[in-house]
């Protein structure tokens, strides 16, 4: 497919001036005039910030202790600053440099070795456009969400395009995922490990097994990935993750010390070595691991609060409650304007101040950490609530610790892990008994409202159990079965007077709320199904 | 750290030296690609030296190719990575990549590979193995070289020949143990066999890898040399 460059927008990125240069006059002979360069990561962002580029060519060596050009995919890419249509090519020096692999959805469209010919690249670049032309149906019904169709969309272009088939497959293998369909993911996964062991079939085959607990076999599949491919970073976590369920915090540690020295700059890794350092009393190791969240966070978009409460939590347990303060006032001053992050950052203070004895201090923290929860419109941070509660009972503010406990039952009133840790501040507070009764009252009260709303939807009168269930959804933003019923009450409305853009668009929000707090939610499955058949040809103004 | 920098790890410093020098020379291959795409070979006197100098800068990075995936295989920082690739389209950027060279030597390339045939293997090293051997049959072959690509029981093979001399008797049976063909009287180290075999033997499916033969003969009288893969 022969491209015009000539309105084409591209960006080069490297550190050697000449090569850029290089470049530059590569691309110009073939037509193209709107041509930017830079040297770094970080400014390449800011570039993409600000223009939309069809072409990105990158380096993948920018220089010791820089963003590398996996990362600026990444962040790029977790930024949406890359469409579906951009070209993304990495470029790297040689074909043997320990280059970190992304996980599948975080990597190039190509990668070039230098030096580079114009022939190359002219025919690589041809090439990935018609790849993308192939491929635009099924990516624009995953944009849609229309999961279902994106799935027969694959299987039916696995069947008439051999050449690709495994890609196709490796698309459908996803989606089963994501949608919670493990049987199907696992029978593409067998299909392809028949023909060879692919990393990518062996690394879903072990996630499959991992949701379903059967830890022992995931572990073995984890290691060897990691056997076959030590850059292969996602088999790391995995099985740092899996190696935590077993109980094996120390193993667990030592993988992910290992991932670090390969690459030393994935921030997530760092806050759970933090976590599990913590859980195993070594707080020097997690004071180090949190530190280095923040300090490669900062520029990035993956920077969390939850870096900045760990730390504090560590100094608090390394006897250095002012540190804990200054840390979180740190917290405070990087996340201003964002209430969550606040919200974490106070109730946090609230656990050193109360630690420290200063229960004025800690009370005036509470109060503070309430009013940012009530701006949270229903979304409860299970972890800092729980934070805050344990200050509360900490304090005798026995009431207050209760409303907090209550409102994380009611949005997980359905979630056994969610529960116990509930249990177990319950029981850390010594009001065990109490707690239990607070919890199943608290349950039966979302039963009963959520029978309620059911019961409007067998009598039909569907335009009251919109509104119904459109209420008790917003107070309660993460409960599945609330949000799975607002949808069905919805599309069910839909399927008698006919479907309309408000209730489509409002319907796909609570299914994707599902979808995030279980895929594998049985009904999540047909509510999708009736989802696609409403929406139909439906098309969403943006597609 | 501190104990290493006592002694000096030479291997890690001729790899570090063979990187930094594969940096300037795809700067030098680059730039002379580009004089060469200004200067015409009926208007420029000098335009058939420059495409020596092109044939011999490719020959040395080709050469630092294989020395650093050697190097990385021997310290076991290598892994392969295998994906499912058309082979036709691998081919066809091989040749487009030799042509230039192949063309001004007045050498015609030839290639038989079945337009569906899709394979697993890791395509940067199985290019560099085909390019290593494209860049020798460029040396000896006299006017045609052909790629041949073949399925055969659950094997991809792919054979280059070429209608030169052929491998020296004492090279056949043996070239494939590592500096075995070394000679500095021919300039022939070996090592791009013993690459092409370590190449061959990373590839593996179920119980088999890969495997390199050579020999004399096959469809142009010339060096036959075939990488087979499971």
């Amino acid at each position: 497919m022969a491209i015009d460059y000539k309105h084409k927008k591209i960006l080069i990125i490297d550190d050697f001036t000449n090569f850029r240069r290089l470049m530059i006059r590569m691309l110009e002979s073939f037509g193209a005039r709107d041509i930017d360069d830079t040297y770094s990561g970080d400014s390449a962002i800011l570039k993409m910030q600000s223009k939309p580029y069809d072409i990105i060519l990158c380096d993948y060596n920018l220089g010791h202790d820089k963003k590398d050009g996996q990362q600026v995919l990444e962040e790029a890419k977790h930024r949406g600053l890359i469409r579906y249509s951009s070209i993304f090519i990495m470029l790297t020096a040689e074909n043997t440099m320990p280059m970190v692999m992304g996980a599948v959805e975080y990597q190039p469209d190509d990668y070039l070795i230098k030096p580079i010919t114009k022939e190359m690249l002219t025919r690589r670049l041809e090439k990935i456009v018609q790849r993308k032309a192939d491929f635009e149906v099924i990516e624009t019904a995953i944009r849609n969400k229309e999961y279902m169709r994106a799935i027969s969309l694959c299987e039916e272009h696995a069947d008439n395009n051999p050449k690709y088939r495994l890609e196709y497959m490796r698309i459908k293998s996803d989606l089963c995922m994501t949608i919670g369909r493990y049987d199907d993911a696992v029978a593409v996964f067998s299909e392809v490990l028949s023909l060879r062991e692919i990393s990518w079939a062996k690394m879903g085959m072990g996630k499959v097994y991992f949701m379903k607990g059967e830890y022992l076999m995931a572990r073995d599949i984890f290691r060897s990935v990691i056997e076959e491919n030590r850059t292969y970073m996602e088999a790391y976590d995995w099985l740092a993750k899996t190696l935590e369920e077993l109980g094996a915090l120390d193993e667990a540690l030592q993988i992910l010390l290992a991932a670090v020295e390969i690459s030393p700059k994935a921030i997530l890794r760092h806050q759970t070595i933090g976590d599990i350092s913590s859980k195993m009393d070594d707080y020097d190791t997690a004071e180090q691991a949190f530190r280095s969240a923040i300090s490669i966070g900062k520029h990035s978009c993956f920077k969390s609060p939850s870096y900045y409460t760990g730390l504090a939590r560590t100094m608090v347990k390394k006897n250095s409650a002012d540190e804990a303060l200054s840390v979180l006032g740190d917290a405070r001053s990087e996340f201003k304007g964002n209430r969550e992050a606040l919200f974490q950052a106070v109730s946090m203070e609230g656990i050193v101040y109360s630690g420290m004895n200063r229960p004025e201090d800690a009370k005036k923290s509470i109060q503070d950490a309430t009013r940012l929860l009530e701006k949270l419109s229903g979304k409860i941070p299970v972890e800092a609530t729980m934070d805050l509660a344990r200050v509360c009972f900490d304090l005798g503010e026995k009431e207050k610790g209760m409303q907090f406990m209550q409102s994380i039952v009611r949005n997980n009133h359905d979630n056994d892990k969610i529960l116990g840790m509930v249990q177990d501040v319950f029981r850390d507070a010594q009001m065990e008994e109490e707690g239990a009764k607070i919890i199943s009252a608290t349950k039966n009260e979302v039963i009963q409202l959520n029978n309620q709303g059911v019961r409007l939807i067998e009598e039909s009168k569907l335009k009251e159990a919109i509104e119904y269930f459109e209420k008790a959804a917003k107070g309660l933003p993460e409960n599945k079965i609330i949000n799975a019923n607002a949808a069905q009450a919805l599309m069910m409305y839909m399927q008698k007077a006919g479907k309309n853009d408000k209730y489509i668009y409002l319907a796909l929000q609570y299914l994707e709320r599902v979808k995030n707090i279980d895929p594998s939610y049985e009904k999540y499955q047909k509510l999708l199904n009736m989802y696609e058949k409403v929406a139909g040809s439906h098309k969403s103004p943006d597609a | 750290m501190d104990d290493n920098e006592k002694k000096i790890d030479f291997s890690a410093f001729l790899a570090s030296m063979a990187h930094d020098m594969k940096n300037s020379l795809g700067m030098l291959l680059n730039t002379i690609d580009e004089v060469v795409s200004t200067c015409k070979p009926d208007k420029c006197p000098s335009h058939r030296y420059l495409s020596q100098m092109q044939y011999e800068a490719t020959r040395v990075n080709f050469n630092l190719i294989q020395l650093l995936t050697l190097y990385k295989m021997d310290r076991g920082q290598f892994s392969i990575n295998i994906s499912h690739y058309p082979v036709s389209e691998i081919i066809e950027d091989i040749v487009l990549q030799n042509k230039p060279l192949l063309d001004f030597k007045g050498i015609e390339i030839f290639t038989e590979c079945p337009d569906d045939l899709t394979w697993f293997l890791d395509s940067n090293l199985v290019s560099g193995v085909i390019n290593n051997i494209l860049n020798n049959a460029y040396r000896y072959a006299k006017s045609k070289i052909l790629i041949r690509v073949e399925e055969n029981n659950g094997w991809l093979a792919v054979g280059i020949e070429d209608d030169g001399q052929g491998y020296p008797e004492e090279m056949l049976g043996t070239g494939l143990r590592a500096g075995s063909g070394v000679s500095f009287a021919t300039g022939s180290t070996g090592l791009g066999l013993y690459f092409a075999s370590m190449v061959a033997k990373l590839h593996k499916n179920k119980d088999r890898e890969g495997n390199i033969s050579i020999s004399n003969g096959g469809e142009y009288g010339g060096g036959c040399f075939t990488v087979n893969l499971p």
